[in-house]
């Protein structure tokens, strides 16, 4: 199959034999009570990676984080940073510094003080620690306000107060807790591209905890797509997109149509699948199936083709326009084929007109190449 | 359209406020009597505050109150606090509800029988009674006092600010004393108040714990009273009743100071 590759084009070094990761988790599980938290996870994270770790709630995605931190210790397994194994070592002696998602900013202290507390922490010479707080405030642009207390400021000042301090120290592993969860939308977008510019620049290792699969996708070099305890899959975020490898990551990341049936032939590089809904798929076969094999096929929704009129050839359905959702650069239409199943289309809006006259309960009918989707066997 | 008070209103709220504060205004104002009768009016006088100052028995009763009052009640913060901590954060740990029961009970035990428990203690332990006794017991039944409000703190507070600190390289110890102390410290400073207060107003567990030399004011009190309301006994009340009013006033100008303040800050986060 073709390679998707990282969002910085020389920037590979999980595929470079010759390079060692910077962080590991070797066979960690960590249980509370009967609940399996983590559950027997190994996972590699290489120097200066943006790395993010995305799932639902409750996937063990923070206990990941915590037990780096140093505030929960694993049950069994091995955390080894940097080739040193963190095992008995307490938070307040760890080389890595958390943002986290609260901000957790000391309302008592200022914004200099705030930023100063972990530098004096290392007894390091005032002077010194006056010129790291201006740095770190220039660098989260927010030189005016060193005196102000946290209260004082807006919720996007604190953030980047929180992101200051985690910074300060500069840590091995900069690890942030949903750092855009509590910004509102416009904010949001903003912070990723300066958070993502951050990161470049400082070459540290960022490991980022978020269930929004739009910002894991637009800041890290590879996700973890995790669910109850386990990685599903950890790739770069267009392989993850375009190349999913389960049906749970599919699902999770972005829209998908997802097609369940068996495998009724597989000859060459071409698989047919019979689905449940009563029609065929023949697509590109890019993973090793058997005839009878039950499989999922799954289609984002804008790899499919939409028409008013009747299309020939194979990958052809047929339904009633049952929703249109008009977004701006896209419109999304939900199609009802006879068998009662919903397909997803989404058209990008390319011209400023549609030449597509589709209204609810026309015809439409529904086509995508033999590329265009995924065989899934999970 | 206005708020106007009923009829019935002005009539139930002047005969509350009367019955709460007419026997203490009537005490004020009697404190200035010119005439040794306490229920006789003769006339302006601050004779009796000169007479106080002379009066070498309610002097002394006063300072060891004082002494006990300070003492214990800084010694029953601290216990108080660490329980309180203790019983917020470890919500697992063997004995705890052994231990809420043990710390919360001298809330609702009669104060006749901590009194005579404590009494019967220190004479099986052959403890002389007096200053220390008093002071001891003063700690035991006030701490639960200072738990009661500091852990009704702890509860509201962020723990995240404490992984924080932890996280940014502050031992336990630090992050203690650095983070944690000053956000619960209203309630800490609360909590002494409160113990202080209690101490300082206790007869009965005082008067089962004491001995020779160490007799507090309110056990001064009662017992002159017992021979007859002197307007000395009054001049003290009313110095008493200015110390907590004093202190309740300014209580109320720094916290409608922190109310204007936090509008203000919220004000300069707005504008940016």
């Amino acid at each position: 199959m073709k390679s998707l590759g990282s969002i910085r084009r020389d920037f590979a070094p999980w595929i470079d034999p010759a390079s060692s990761p910077f962080l590991r988790f070797e066979d960690v599980t960590k249980r509370f009570g009967d609940f399996e938290a983590v559950d027997d996870l190994s996972l590699s994270i290489f120097e200066s990676e943006f790395f993010a770790l995305l799932g639902p709630s409750g996937c063990g995605k923070s206990t990941l984080l915590r037990m780096l931190a140093g505030f929960e210790m694993p049950t069994s397994g091995r955390i080894i940073l940097d080739g040193e194994d963190m095992a008995g070592i307490p938070p307040y002696r760890r080389p890595v510094n958390m943002m986290f998602q609260s901000y957790a900013l000391f309302p008592h202290m200022s914004v200099a003080k705030n930023i100063a507390f972990g530098l004096k922490q290392e007894r390091m010479a005032k002077g010194e620690i006056s010129d790291r707080v201006q740095q770190v405030l220039k660098l989260v642009k927010l030189e005016d306000y060193a005196k102000r207390k946290p209260d004082q400021l807006s919720g996007g000042q604190r953030q980047r107060v929180a992101l200051a301090r985690s910074l300060a120290k500069r840590p091995k592993v900069l690890l942030l807790d949903e750092p855009l969860g509590a910004l509102d939308k416009k904010l949001r977008e903003e912070t990723q591209f300066e958070l993502a510019d951050l990161q470049h620049q400082l070459h540290t290792t960022f490991i980022m905890v978020t269930h929004d699969q739009e910002e894991a996708m637009t800041l890290a070099d590879r996700i973890a797509v995790m669910d109850k305890g386990r990685i599903l899959q950890v790739a770069p975020p267009a392989e993850i997109y375009e190349a999913p490898k389960s049906r749970f990551v599919a699902d999770f990341v972005g829209n998908v149509n997802v097609f369940d049936g068996t495998v009724r032939s597989a000859t060459g590089g071409r698989v047919t699948i019979e689905t449940t809904g009563g029609f065929d798929i023949v697509a590109e076969r890019d993973v090793g199936v058997e005839v009878g094999q039950r499989v999922s096929y799954v289609l984002r929704p804008e790899k499919l083709k939409i028409a008013a009129e009747p299309i020939s050839g194979p990958n052809v359905m047929e339904g009633e326009v049952w929703d249109i959702a008009y977004f701006g650069p896209v419109t999304s239409f939900h199609i009802r084929l006879d068998t009662g199943a919903i397909v997803k289309v989404a058209m990008v809006n390319a011209t400023r007109q549609s030449p597509l006259q589709l209204t609810w309960h026309d015809r439409a009918f529904v086509t995508f190449d033999e590329d265009a989707g995924l065989v899934v066997t999970q | 359209m206005g708020w106007r008070l009923s009829k019935f209103n002005v009539v139930s709220m002047v005969f509350g406020f009367s019955f709460l504060y007419l026997p203490i205004v009537l005490l004020v104002v009697y404190s200035f009597n010119a005439s040794r009768l306490v229920t006789v009016w003769s006339g302006f006088s601050t004779v009796w505050y000169r007479e106080l100052w002379n009066n070498r028995g309610l002097l002394d009763a006063a300072w060891v109150t004082l002494r006990v009052g300070v003492l214990s009640a800084s010694v029953a913060t601290v216990l108080g606090t660490m329980a309180a901590i203790a019983l917020a954060r470890y919500k697992r740990f063997t004995g705890r509800t052994l231990m809420t029961g043990m710390v919360y009970a001298p809330l609702v035990m009669p104060e006749v029988i901590t009194g005579l428990s404590l009494l019967l203690f220190f004479v099986a332990v052959d403890f002389d009674r007096g200053f220390w006794t008093v002071t001891l017991a003063h700690i035991s039944f006030t701490m639960c006092f200072v738990t009661v409000v500091v852990q009704s703190r702890l509860i509201s507070f962020d723990r995240s600010l404490e992984d924080a600190a932890m996280d940014l390289g502050a031992t336990p110890t630090v992050t203690f004393f650095q983070i944690t102390l000053p956000l619960i410290w209203p309630a800490v400073a609360a909590g002494w108040m409160l113990a202080f207060t209690l101490s300082l107003d206790d007869l009965v567990i005082a008067s089962f714990t004491t001995g020779p030399g160490a007799t507090t004011l309110p056990m001064k009190i009662y017992s002159q009273v017992r021979l007859g309301v002197t307007p000395e006994i009054n001049a003290v009340c009313t110095i008493l009743i200015a110390i907590v009013s004093v202190g309740v006033v300014i209580a109320t100008l720094l916290n409608k100071r922190r109310l204007v303040r936090q509008a203000r800050n919220e004000r300069l986060a707005a504008e940016g």
